[in-house]
């Protein structure tokens, strides 16, 4: 379980990548890889590849997320999801809050 | 409370030596550190020594006589557990085998002879200090613990005793192992539906548990009001938008059922799909999640609507939470949502759906402890308030005291109360829960003031609909037209720019009960009060009626009924 984190050359573009599961225990990582992020305008993908698992807990942390976009007028994209991560995502409508790829 | 190891009166230490010189420098530097000291020269005393003296630490030896210092650890340890024992081996050789088998043997640390005092002392120092870590994450767990068995005592104690109808609504809720913030509402509307709700807060105990209060409140107030299922959720939604973190929201199911109607309503806030079957088993329908759970947006998607269902009285309506699809057995596999729709086909025909589903869950899980809390909630579709409605012939016989303009009495009222809607707030007021409110305020809760509700909604759609709007109810004679008419109604309430509706209530207190006397008044032309009447016992017969059906509850649920002023004004008693 592990969340690794790529900023962009131009500083505009932060891509978080998650491993395994993205649940609770990711709680101050996932924080830490994007909170001190704060080039306006920019895009923020979530990358959802390699996750294999998700829960609640994660929505509200992908919420926290959009709060910090939002700040920075920048745009979120998850990308990725597996059938069951989407799955978790649509029933929670995440897609008319933000773009999933 | 958490123990201090370190600043600890009375620390007591286990020195297991077979050494006697061993044994006495030990003694030594133990009491220079505080302790207590008790000795045993062999594994065998030492475990019998433990149990006497309870220590703080032990020290073992390795080769001693009778039982050997990794035995003796083992057992200690065995003894110890449940709570933090430190135990350090003190060994006169070091090799990596020798530590690998102190270590298997439950030990905490390795000393090799010889050693100064001062590495002795920051050794111990360095155990304690684990010690204290332990008791404090143990401190930790059980507040949270505390926490979450209040959070659950709260939904089910506090919260969920007011449910209504739980006679007949089946609701099963077995909580994870650490409460995980499902919630399960149930409240009566005024005109005999019945509102109900499946939640499921994010987080675990007390945190996930604080919205709760308000949410319970809100449903259950605005719900006995009479406001709409939409109006309902959009102001849960937006407190709990203004109350909860960024990250803590509700993923909730809500319906309003009602056997009036024969409809039911339903609106899917991040729930799993919610079900409706007929009483043979079969599907019928799978309402899926259209908005994000609750509290995540500051106002409620506008594309989103609440699905309307047709339904029969004998229908099934079945929500759940996601714990029942995840609940996972020992061989890790979820229950998945293919057992769960059998189980739910098989329990809805004996009308024990969620207690079936429940069973076979548990069967599933072999007893492995749950993660998420697990939640049912299973309502039958008919049986709520006011069932069909039969047009009594003696009610419609237009006899001719309904005419003539009744003195109540002579008396004063014992309270009266108006209110009148003009222009454009027509379109955008509902003021029938501004009405009962006045009437739970002065006379407190009755059951009669659902029918209250009723003859008010009633006859205020109608003043607004053929009275200010001149809207004709022949355009509803077919289920198009029906449509056709709220199409026309939409257009005209939005074109609205005058008009009036004048609301009047009068209740009087009798020698025996009260009588309220309700007059609405409007600013249409009225309408052909003998030929609607006339109309009526002709139709008195038909099945299908889609138009009328309104006058006719009123006319069942008041004691009287009068039209003046060519039918703009109405007026209604009854006893209560």
């Amino acid at each position: 379980m592990t969340v690794t984190r790529l900023i962009s050359d131009n500083n505009k573009k932060l891509t978080i990548t998650i491993q395994d599961k993205f649940d609770f225990s990711l709680y101050q990582s996932f924080r830490d890889s994007y909170s001190d992020f704060d080039s306006p305008n920019g895009q923020i993908v979530l990358d959802l590849h390699k996750t294999s698992y998700m829960d609640s807990s994660a929505l509200g942390m992908i919420l926290l997320l959009k709060e910090h976009a939002d700040k920075l007028a920048s745009k979120i994209v998850i990308t990725g999801p597996n059938p069951a991560v989407l799955q978790i995502l649509e029933i929670a409508q995440f897609q008319k809050m933000m773009t999933i790829e | 409370m958490v123990t201090d190891l370190a600043n600890k009166e009375d620390k007591v230490a286990l020195v297991v030596e077979a050494d006697v010189i061993h044994q006495r420098l030990l003694h030594k530097l133990l009491g220079q550190l505080g302790y207590q000291v008790f000795i045993a020269e062999n594994g065998r005393r030492g475990i019998e020594l433990y149990s006497e003296c309870m220590p703080d630490i032990v020290l073992m030896d390795i080769d001693m006589p009778v039982m050997d210092g990794y035995q003796a650890a083992r057992e200690i340890k065995k003894l110890a557990s449940g709570r933090f024992l430190p135990l350090i081996f003190f060994v006169k050789q070091d090799s990596e085998d020798i530590y690998i088998n102190c270590f298997d043997a439950g030990g905490d640390g390795v000393v090799v002879w010889p050693f100064s005092p001062q590495y002795f002392h920051s050794k111990v120092k360095s155990v304690e200090r684990i010690g204290i870590l332990y008791n404090q994450l143990q401190a930790l767990q059980q507040s949270q613990q505390q926490d979450a068995e209040l959070a659950e005592q709260l939904m089910a104690g506090v919260i969920e005793a007011r449910n209504y109808g739980t006679d007949k609504i089946n609701i099963v809720a077995q909580a994870a192992e650490l409460f995980s913030g499902d919630i399960h509402l149930t409240a009566l509307c005024p005109n005999g539906d019945v509102n109900v709700l499946l939640g499921d807060f994010t987080g675990h105990g007390l945190r996930s548990s604080i919205g709760a209060i308000p949410l319970a409140e809100t449903f259950r107030a605005m719900t006995k009001k009479g406001f709409s299922l939409d109006k309902i959720i959009a102001e849960v939604n937006r407190q709990l938008y203004q109350l909860l973190p960024t990250d803590l929201f509700l993923a909730a199911a809500v319906a309003t059922v009602s056997s009036h109607d024969q409809s039911v309503y339903i609106f899917n806030a991040g729930l799993p799909d919610v079900y409706l079957l007929s009483e043979s088993g079969r599907i019928k329908r799978k309402v899926n999640s259209v908005h994000p759970p609750l509290g995540i947006m500051e106002n409620l998607l506008s594309d989103t609507a609440i699905s309307v269902h047709t339904v029969k009285q004998t229908d099934t309506l079945v929500m759940f939470s996601d714990g029942v699809i995840e609940a996972r057995a020992p061989s890790d596999k979820m229950f998945g949502i293919k057992r769960l729709e059998k189980c739910m086909k098989a329990g809805v025909v004996s009308q024990q759906a969620a207690s079936t589903i429940i069973e076979e869950v548990n069967a599933f899980c072999h007893g492995l402890p749950q993660e998420d809390d697990i939640s049912i909630i299973e309502v039958p579709c008919g049986g709520w308030g006011a069932t069909s409605v039969e047009v009594s012939k003696q009610a419609i016989n237009l006899n001719n005291t309904n005419y003539c303009l009744l003195e109540h009495d002579n008396v004063d009222p014992a309270w009266q109360w108006q209110m009148k809607l003009t222009g454009t707030r027509l379109a955008s007021v509902n003021p029938i829960p501004m009405v009962m409110n006045q009437i739970q305020e002065i006379e407190g809760e009755r059951d009669r003031w659902q029918s209250i509700y009723t003859i008010l909604t009633e006859l205020y759609v109608n003043a607004l609909d053929h009275g200010v709007l001149g809207l004709s109810s022949e355009l509803k004679s077919s289920p198009e037209g029906f449509a056709e008419y709220f199409k026309e109604r939409q257009l005209r309430l939005n074109q609205l720019a005058s008009g009036y509706i004048d609301i009047e209530l009068k209740y009087y207190a009798l020698n025996q009960g009260a009588k309220l006397v309700i007059r609405i008044k409007d600013s249409g032309e009225g309408f052909d009060i003998k030929r609607f009447f006339a109309k009526a016992s002709e139709d008195n017969g038909t099945s299908i009626k889609l138009s009328g059906r309104g006058i006719e509850l009123v006319l069942q649920l008041s004691d009287t009924l009068h039209y003046y002023e060519e039918g703009s004004l109405v007026e209604v008693s009854v006893l209560c």
